[in-house]
């Protein structure tokens, strides 16, 4: 693995980029309820997916340094993962002193 | 220990351990980021309207400018790892300044947000004069937001001083026979900065704009 | 400093006299001296800290300390020992100087971050004893908001930036030992034929880098909150207080992994050796130190069963918590199956170490009783759980450390300590040890709380026999102080394997040169090639 990607993949990899910056962008102009935020966070998935890879040679790298990558997200996954199971099923009783919109 | 002429294994070897480090390095980061995007996704959940409301007094074109911005300095770092990779020695500094130039402009444009931010009252804590229907949610959405993006100017500056650092070393011919894996590990750096301002850019900008 | 001189000529104690090569090595066994020295006395600090708790607790009355003094001492207390002293004590110390002797390796991947990691270390320490000096914090170790955030009157932002750098210090360790393990074995030297030392060590760095900036952000997160008064933990705002206790344990409970794995590491060295007979199941005994780490990182709800959060949540937590035993069971029994026909020789670190086995099963064990939603709502916040943690953390762990010290002093000095002094002090620790704390279940059954000042006067005679076991506990903790020390100037020359122990790191003098290896070692046999039948005495 002695030579560098070729010059084109840094080029297209950023043209990419920002046609899913300008994707992104016009999207979220358009009222289509929920899809909005979940598109919205998987082009930024893709855009992180393709800085990772091209940007920073995951693609070439050994499986350790993928392992360590992935790992940090997995765990990551873990916090969000369990602290929801407690969001998700914690029904608040707002004290009387809250205000009404029960916060 | 001494290695006077290390040999190309020796190179290769020092700049995979390099590399190795500064990922485990990426990985504790991804985990301080991640409080962060706890907390706003628990927010967001909780109010989602309040949080909608808050978002759209961000100003995302210069928001959307910034993240054009960012990435193209991951680009021209990209490419500057890229010429070192290639032995052109001489193309790395130009790139490297690019970079650093690129990612100043981003904090520059940060703080015309900042200073309109303040203008318009929505600093928490310091000046926040937002008093309408979704105030608790806009106050919480602000002080996320100046929370994340200011850890995140703060690890771009720290980026910036490095590659400059980086830029000058680079001017004379380096004393040990590479100094690619400073550049890479850099390199790793600064895309990590970019990729944590990706995820952040539709979080806080794009929330309620379609209205 | 005649004894060093003393010492083998060209070993890496006398590469070097003055404080300046101490303040600037790059030796990772020099380093390892350099945390043993500050780690020392922060146990110390940490220790008299509970020992004027344990006075206090000695009568039923509120009497030698007001209640915000006693706030401020138990606070004291967690804060220096799990961070100031556990945290860091076997991997910074025993790992320091033993993983790359293990590996067969010169030096550590990052040498110079190494020696940062210790003034780290340094500052973080300072902060806190200045915290301390400037009239301390009450909050617990634990920082729980509200109160650290909006009623404490302490100096909370001081005490959680002294925990917040040294966190740093734990992250570079963590992130030294993983790369050094990757990149640097000697050759042959493949994963399983690793000792188990270094699988604990390891497992522990995972954590240690993993964990950490967790609570980097979310005392920052509690520290800004206090200082600008808006945030996302009060509930005024909108916000929640249980988000912080996430975020808290998410972190802390590993944390307990980082704590109690190298010494489980440290216990499987020193049983094999003085039973003379190699690991059972060692391939299970790694898998189970991998499973820990990653276990220990699902379950930290079960500090939460009674805080608000929800009943699901507590049942999923509850049922990750029961799993999260079997690899440490796993453990145990294959350290009995160990000695089980093995030729025991009771050394004191074998003292210590079986001390351990013992000590930690009992606290393991109760652990389970915390982890049962139903019981543990009558357990919690009782001297119940401060009777678990500290089986597990000073029965346990210190033990270990205490064990792993006496066992790699001749490598470490090129000293032998007095067998007979070694003896009776791990004696006298752990008779004091479990007269203090065993107590503590029985007065948590009865449903003494943790954090008070006093107690119901029915409570006393429980109170008084851990009170004296703290003294006793006190003396044999300043024993090891006393003879190791003297050991450094009288003790006899130790020669390269005084134990006749397998491992690299017995097969280079005592004390070692300072490139650990003249020729670098290659492998090629599995760990643990002890025989029973061998008689060496």
């Amino acid at each position: 693995m002695n030579s560098p990607p070729r010059l084109r993949v840094y080029v297209c990899t950023w043209l990419a980029l920002m046609a899913l910056l300008a994707g992104t962008f016009t999207l979220a102009h358009f009222r289509i309820g929920g899809l909005n935020t979940a598109l919205g966070l998987a082009i930024a998935a893709v855009k992180v997916l393709l800085v990772g890879l091209f940007f920073m040679h995951l693609k070439r790298a050994s499986a350790l340094v993928a392992i360590f990558a992935g790992a940090a997200l997995v765990w990551i996954a873990i916090l969000f993962g369990l602290s929801g199971t407690d969001y998700a099923t914690r029904h608040p009783s707002p004290a009387p002193w809250t205000a009404p919109d029960g916060h | 220990m001494s290695a006077r002429a290390p040999s190309p294994e020796a190179i290769a070897w020092r700049r995979e351990t390099a590399s190795l480090g500064m990922w485990i390095f990426l990985a504790t980061e991804v985990m301080f980021f991640g409080v962060l995007f706890l907390a706003y996704f628990h927010w967001r959940v909780h109010d989602p309207d309040g949080w909608a409301a808050a978002s759209r007094l961000t100003h995302e074109w210069l928001g959307t400018l910034n993240t054009a911005l960012l990435l193209t300095s991951s680009l021209t770092m990209a490419l500057a790892v890229r010429a070192g990779w290639l032995g052109r020695r001489r193309a790395v500094p130009p790139l490297l300044w690019t970079t650093a130039a690129l990612g100043l402009a981003f904090i520059g444009v940060k703080a015309v947000e900042y200073t309109l931010e303040w203008r318009d009252g929505l600093v928490p804590a310091l000046h926040f004069t937002y008093s309408g229907e979704n105030a608790r949610a806009v106050q919480e959405f602000f002080y996320l937001y100046f929370a994340m993006t200011g850890v995140h100017a703060l690890h771009l500056a720290i980026g910036v001083g490095l590659v400059a650092w980086a830029a000058v070393r680079l001017r004379e011919p380096p004393t040990e026979l590479s100094r690619r894996d400073t550049v890479e590990c850099l390199g790793l750096y600064w895309h990590f900065v970019d990729a944590i301002w990706i995820v952040l850019y539709p979080l806080i900008y794009l929330v309620g704009l379609a209205r | 400093m005649s004894a060093v001189r003393d010492a083998v000529p060209g070993s890496y104690l006398t590469e070097g006299f003055t404080l300046r090569s101490w303040l600037t090595t790059r030796d990772h066994k020099r380093i390892a001296i350099l945390y043993a020295v500050a780690i020392t006395f922060f146990f110390f600090l940490g220790g008299a800290a509970a020992a004027l708790i344990r006075l206090e607790l000695a009568t039923p009355a509120g009497d030698l300390v007001s209640a915000d003094t006693y706030n401020k001492l138990f606070t004291i207390h967690g804060v220096v020992m799990v961070w100031f002293f556990l945290i860091p004590s076997i991997p910074s110390t025993l790992g320091n100087f033993l993983v790359p002797l293990m590996i067969g390796s010169r030096e550590v991947a990052f040498p110079r971050l190494n020696l940062l990691s210790w003034y780290i270390y340094v500052l973080g320490g300072a902060f806190t004893v200045a915290t301390l000096i400037a009239g301390g914090v009450d909050t617990g170790w634990t920082f729980y908001t509200p109160f650290s955030t909006l009623f404490s009157n302490t100096h909370v932002v001081a005490a959680a930036a002294g925990v917040f750098i040294v966190g740093f210090s734990s992250i570079l360790t963590g992130l030294n030992f993983i790369v050094t393990v990757h990149r640097m074995r000697a050759p042959g030297m493949t994963w399983f034929r690793l000792p188990l030392m270094v699988w604990a060590l390891y497992a522990t760095s995972l954590i240690l880098v993993l964990a950490t900036p967790v609570l980097a952000m979310t005392l920052t997160l509690m520290a800004l909150e206090r200082v600008l008064h808006v945030g996302i933990f009060d509930p005024a705002l909108g916000g929640d207080p249980l988000l912080f206790q996430h975020l808290f344990w998410f972190y802390s409970h590993p944390a307990v992994y980082i704590m109690v794995l190298p010494a489980m590491g440290v216990v499987s060295e020193i049983i094999t050796c003085f039973a003379r007979k190699k690991v059972f199941g060692y391939k299970f005994m790694a898998y189970a130190i991998l499973g820990i780490a990653a276990f220990g990182f699902l379950v930290w709800g079960h500090h939460m069963f009674v805080s608000g959060q929800s009943m699901y949540a507590g049942m999923v937590f509850s049922m990750l918590s029961f799993m999260v035993a079997v690899p440490s069971a796993i453990k145990v029994f294959n350290w009995t199956a160990t000695l089980y026909k093995g030729s025991i020789v009771f050394t004191a670190p074998m003292l210590y170490a079986l001390g351990f086995i013992g000590l930690f099963t009992i606290g393991g064990m109760t652990g389970l009783y915390l982890a049962t939603l139903a019981v543990d709502v009558h357990l919690t916040d009782t001297y119940f759980v401060v009777a678990h943690f500290h089986y597990i953390m000073v029965g346990g762990t210190v033990m270990a450390y205490l064990g792993g010290i006496h066992y790699w002093w001749p490598k470490i000095t090129g000293r032998m300590y007095p067998e007979a002094w070694g003896r009776v002090a791990a004696l006298a620790i752990f008779f004091g040890f479990n007269l203090t704390f065993f107590p503590q279940y029985l007065l948590g059954y009865l449903g003494m709380p943790r954090r008070y000042h006093e107690y119901s006067p029915d409570l006393q005679l429980l109170n008084v026999l851990s009170s004296g076991g703290a003294s006793i506990l006190a003396v044999g903790y300043l024993l090891p102080l006393v003879y190791l020390g003297w050991s450094i100037f009288k003790g006899a020359p130790a020669t390269a394997n005084p134990w006749h122990a397998k491992g690299l790191e017995w097969t280079v003098p005592s004390p070692p040169p300072k490139e650990n290896f003249a020729v670098p070692p290659a492998v090629d046999e599995a760990p643990y090639g002890y025989d029973p039948e061998e008689v060496v005495r």
